[in-house]
């Protein structure tokens, strides 16, 4: 029963002030035990904030964050899942799913979480789990203006993780939730 | 072991205040305190099956508790169960969300779990197995979760050990009856060992002495050679323990396999008190005790009884205890909390409760006093006496120790550190002695412990710091009960929501007895600091209890019937703040909503415009306050005048239109006269019509009768004047009814709203209330005036009041 909360690409001040209020209204300290953040925060208040809703906070460099010393890529296991994250402006083509599972099997890791496309996507195929949480701002991306906000929370029980997908569609909340089994055989 | 064997066969006589009755099982504790307590029948004639069937009932009512209150997170993983993602996400807001259950209960757990490791540790080989701690969590955080009013407090785990050990002890000794019994069934009888369990099928007592003839070569240490011989009490013991009695296995009384379910229910009997006088829970409340008017919580009321107790039995004593200001719950707090477990060896403590639990808790009818005079709660039985006198007891047992220091530290030092060899026998012995003297005193003077502890409240509360009363816990730990800031948010949010697309009424249902948030809070801090007139609203509420004020109200009868009866009803404990903040509060998000109507304007934030009204509002009150001569009833006025004029808008309309039809037409007519520039001071007084009119509206007689001239005196109200005229020509039916359908959800959304938020003003007072009495020292010029007088008015009007919010959030 570990929750994993994801997000990333806030854009904090350049391209958005703030998380939309209904998301930070979600955002209670207390509930989630992890944070994993694919970047480009940018600021460090951002960073501050984010250690204040859960203080295990795993961040990846993103190419507009203002903090150097973030790592490129980082991995960290939970339970029976490894997960890496990268921001994924070094993966090219941004957003393609072969460049990310190879990316994936590089870092050896069941769950890969990238951003920089500000498109939630979460793609599954044999070895293990990709998922891009969006942008938690709904900031503008090099691509599109078009961004809904959104961020992913996982939960982490044994060998399954259930991935909640909060998307802010129209000033509303909307969840929606994906179930990925792990086999045990995968990631030999 | 220590097990006080008392023979079965005698029969303790019966005395007046005291029922020792027969100590049938006095080395089954824990059947005997099951007894005591309530849980099993207590009548000497109730056989052992009566025993075993009304056990089983109780466990099977554990059980369904359990299965229904504890959250298996393995069933939040099934998807089927909530097809409604939204809600019940992890990081919903939702408080009826799964997800939000399982998160309060993990608060919960970690209380209990913090107190549970810290429990009997030089008993830990026992308590501290992690069975034991399991089966004490789990007991524990069942009782919370259906008490949620007491939440849960430090001590009640201390309650609860004992009762498993005893429990615990019983089975030992099972155990070993049946290990020496045992011993001698293992022979072979026609060439078969028996090696079921079954051994109540071997103590077929017809075949008992063939079977004792038979055996020759048994070694064992008991001889039974017939049926006689065999002792009663293990005779109870099998019959009590036989898996193939009364209701099988679930009747079995002295039950491994139920222990955690007798132990919740002796623990659940003892806190409530099974319709006695002592509960338990009681010490553990913050608020009154229910038939009592002292509004002092009832571990207050104890102590003070406690000393009353004290003086009449030693004066001295007493008197140079308050001399020296040692106030009695600094000490009895933790000793009657924890029924003296913190002052005794746990073997000491069992003997203790043995005497505690054998006398009766049955309530005293006092006859010839009416409800005003009752009691000191809590203590009022014969098992409340002994527990007093048991105190007296020991205060006396340091009475040198005591009378020799000249320093309130040093005394308390001595009674929280109660000596450790001290003779429990004679303690009790005199205890018991005493316990006539306790019922005495108990039945026959609580008033007079009032104005003394009124006294002494005023006095001690204001500068001693209270070290280990912990009145303010309620509110930091059924917070944590209760609802957070973000899930009430979520809610009003969402019902706003809900209402601007019409949908239907939402499923939540308004939780009344919601603690207030942090929105309340901060609301009310800031609010205190803005709302400086109100200080002289403070006596508002005097005047509110004299009949002058229904006078006034003049030719409205429902209504004057409705205000005095709510305003008399206040309790004016936390008097001023709090209740005009009621009004204030209250008023404010009918104005809201009422400028949301008329003008359109968005209330992001609640709290914001709140201040901005309150202001108005005191202006209000200030342009009243002119009018009036007598001082008292100087911020009575625009209450008075209010409702004068409140009858004028609603009587017009037609008593048969159901009410949302009334109160469409009302704010029809409200936009009729949206032209008015002080619109503000409009809304100002028309949440007050309006609420108090909803009222009207239900129990009203024809209210043509109310002139004009009622309106005119409204000082600062020509717009009033106006509405009021408007009102009484233009109103009514078609054309009111026409606009009504414009806003006719604009209604249904704000009147919603209004009841949300008076629901959280209620939970304002309420908890203000229960605060530390320590802020009452800065409304001391008004408190005074009003303290101990409105006390009971001021909490039914609060009671008024939220009928009303229930009946508009039912719109």
């Amino acid at each position: 029963m570990v929750l994993v909360l994801a997000l990333g690409d806030l854009h904090i001040p350049h391209r958005a002030s703030d998380l939309p209020p209904k998301f930070k209204s979600m955002l209670v300290p207390g509930k989630i035990q992890h944070i994993v953040c694919t970047g480009n925060l940018c600021i460090k208040e951002v960073h501050d904030y984010l250690k204040t809703v859960c203080p295990d906070l795993h961040i990846a460099r993103g190419e507009y964050d203002e903090e150097t010393r973030y790592p490129e890529t980082k991995t960290l296991t939970i339970g029976q899942f490894k997960l890496g994250v990268c921001h994924g402006h070094q993966v090219i083509p941004w957003g393609d799913l072969d460049s990310l599972a190879m990316l994936q099997r590089q870092l050896d890791v069941d769950i890969l979480v990238t951003g920089h496309t500000h498109q939630f996507t979460a793609y599954k195929h044999e070895a293990g789990v990709v998922i891009n949480p969006g942008s938690a701002t709904g900031s503008y991306s090099s691509i599109t203006y078009d961004v809904n906000p959104s961020f992913v929370l996982m939960d982490i029980d044994g060998l399954r993780v259930v991935v909640y997908v909060y998307e802010l569609i129209d000033g509303e909340v909307k969840v929606d939730k994906i179930d990925f089994k792990k086999t045990t055989t995968s990631n030999a | 072991m220590s097990i006080s064997p008392v023979p079965m066969e005698a029969t303790m006589p019966e005395t007046a205040s005291c029922s020792e009755g027969p100590r049938r099982f006095g080395y089954l504790r824990g059947v005997q305190w099951r007894i005591d307590l309530g849980i099993l029948p207590s009548s000497p004639s109730s056989s052992i099956d009566d025993l075993r069937l009304v056990a089983a009932n109780s466990r099977r009512r554990y059980a369904a508790l359990r299965r229904q209150l504890l959250i298996d997170p393995q069933v939040l993983k099934n998807g089927s169960c909530s097809p409604d993602v939204v809600m019940d996400n992890p990081l919903s807001q939702n408080p009826d969300s799964m997800w939000g259950r399982f998160f309060r209960n993990a608060e919960l757990e970690r209380m209990v779990d913090q107190d549970l490791t810290r429990l009997y540790p030089e008993h830990g080989s026992y308590f501290q197995t992690p069975g034991c701690q399991g089966m004490l969590r789990r007991i524990l955080l069942l009782w919370c979760l259906r008490h949620p009013v007491y939440g849960y407090r430090q001590g009640m785990h201390e309650l609860l050990a004992p009762l498993l050990y005893v429990l615990h002890i019983d089975l030992e000794l099972l155990s070993e009856v049946r290990k020496v019994y045992e011993d001698h069934f293992t022979d072979i009888i026609d060439g078969f060992s028996f090696h079921e369990n079954d051994w109540t099928h071997k103590f077929d007592f017809k075949k008992l002495p063939e079977y004792m003839e038979d055996c020759n070569g048994s070694e064992s240490p008991v001889k039974i050679n017939s049926l006689g011989e065999l002792e009663p009490k293990i005779q109870t013991i099998v019959l009590l323990s036989d898996a193939y009695g009364t209701e099988g296995e679930l009747g079995v009384v002295l039950s491994e396999k139920f222990l955690e379910h007798d132990a919740h229910c002796m623990f659940d009997a003892l806190m409530n008190g099974t319709g006695g006088a002592v509960a338990m829970a009681e010490f553990f409340s913050p608020s009154p005790f229910g038939g009592s008017h002292t509004m002092f919580p009832p571990i207050i009321e104890s102590s003070a009884a406690l000393y009353h107790l004290l003086s009449i039995i030693d004066s001295s004593l007493h008197s140079h205890l308050v001399e020296l200001g040692v106030e009695p719950q600094y000490f009895a707090l933790r000793w009657l909390r924890v029924l003296f477990g913190r002052e005794f060896a746990l073997e000491d403590l069992l003997v203790i409760w043995d005497e505690i639990f054998a006398y009766e808790n049955t309530k005293f009818n006092k006859p010839g006093t009416n409800d005003a005079e009752s009691n000191v709660g809590v203590l009022n039985s014969s098992r409340g006496a002994l527990i007093a006198a048991f105190a007296v007891s020991m205060i006396l047992q340091l009475r040198s120790s005591l009378l020799a220091t000249e320093n309130a530290t040093s005394c308390l030092q001595r009674l929280l550190n109660f000596p450790v060899d001290v003779d429990l026998l004679k303690l009790l012995a005199k205890a018991k002695s005493l316990q006539a003297l306790a019922v005495e005193a108990i039945n026959s003077t609580p008033l007079l412990i009032l104005p003394r502890l009124h006294g002494r409240r005023n006095a001690g509360f204001t500068k001693a710091h209270i070290p280990s009363l912990d009145l303010t816990s309620p509110r930091t730990t059924l917070n944590m009960a209760h609802e957070s800031y973000w899930e009430e948010r979520w809610r009003v949010l969402h019902m706003e929501e809900e209402r601007k697309q019409g949908s239907a009424a939402s499923a939540e249902k308004q939780v009344p007895n919601r603690k207030k948030g942090w929105s309340e809070r901060v609301r009310l801090r800031l609010s205190r600091t803005k709302c400086d007139p109100f200080r002289s609203k403070a006596t508002f509420r005097k005047k509110n209890e004299t009949d002058e004020g229904r006078k006034n109200i003049g030719g409205d009868v429902d209504f004057g019937h409705k205000i005095p009866a709510e305003v008399e009803e206040q309790d004016v404990k936390d008097t001023n703040f709090s209740t005009s903040e009621t009004r204030c509060s209250s008023g404010c998000p009918g104005n809201e909503e009422n400028s949301s109507n008329i003008s359109d304007l968005s209330t992001p934030v609640r709290g914001t415009n709140d201040y901005v009204n309150m202001s108005g509002r005191s202006s209000v009150a200030s342009n009243f306050s002119a009018e009036e001569n007598d001082t008292d009833s100087v911020n009575f006025e625009p209450l008075q005048a209010n409702p004068e004029s409140s009858p004028l808008p609603v009587s017009e309309l037609d008593p048969d239109d159901d009410t949302l039809n009334s109160t469409q037409n009302y704010h029809s007519v409200i936009k009729q006269a949206a032209g008015i520039k002080e619109r503000k001071l409009l809304s100002d007084k028309f949440q007050l019509f309006w609420k108090f009119g909803r009222n009207i509206n239900e129990g009203t007689s024809d209210r043509a009768a109310v002139s004009e001239d009622a309106i005119a005196c409204d000082s600062g109200s020509d717009c009033n004047n106006v509405a009021g005229s408007s009102i009484v020509n233009g109103c009514n039916s078609t054309s009111g009814i026409s606009k009504a359908e414009i806003i006719d959800q604009n209604l249904i959304f704000s009147l919603s709203d209004l009841g949300q938020s008076m629901l959280e003003n209620i939970q304002v007072i309420e908890s203000v209330f229960q605060q530390d009495p320590d802020q009452m020292g800065s409304l001391e010029n008004c408190k005074n005036a009003i303290v101990g007088e409105g006390h009971i008015t001021a909490m039914a009007a609060l009671e008024e009041l939220r009928k009303i919010s229930n009946l508009l959030s039912e719109m």
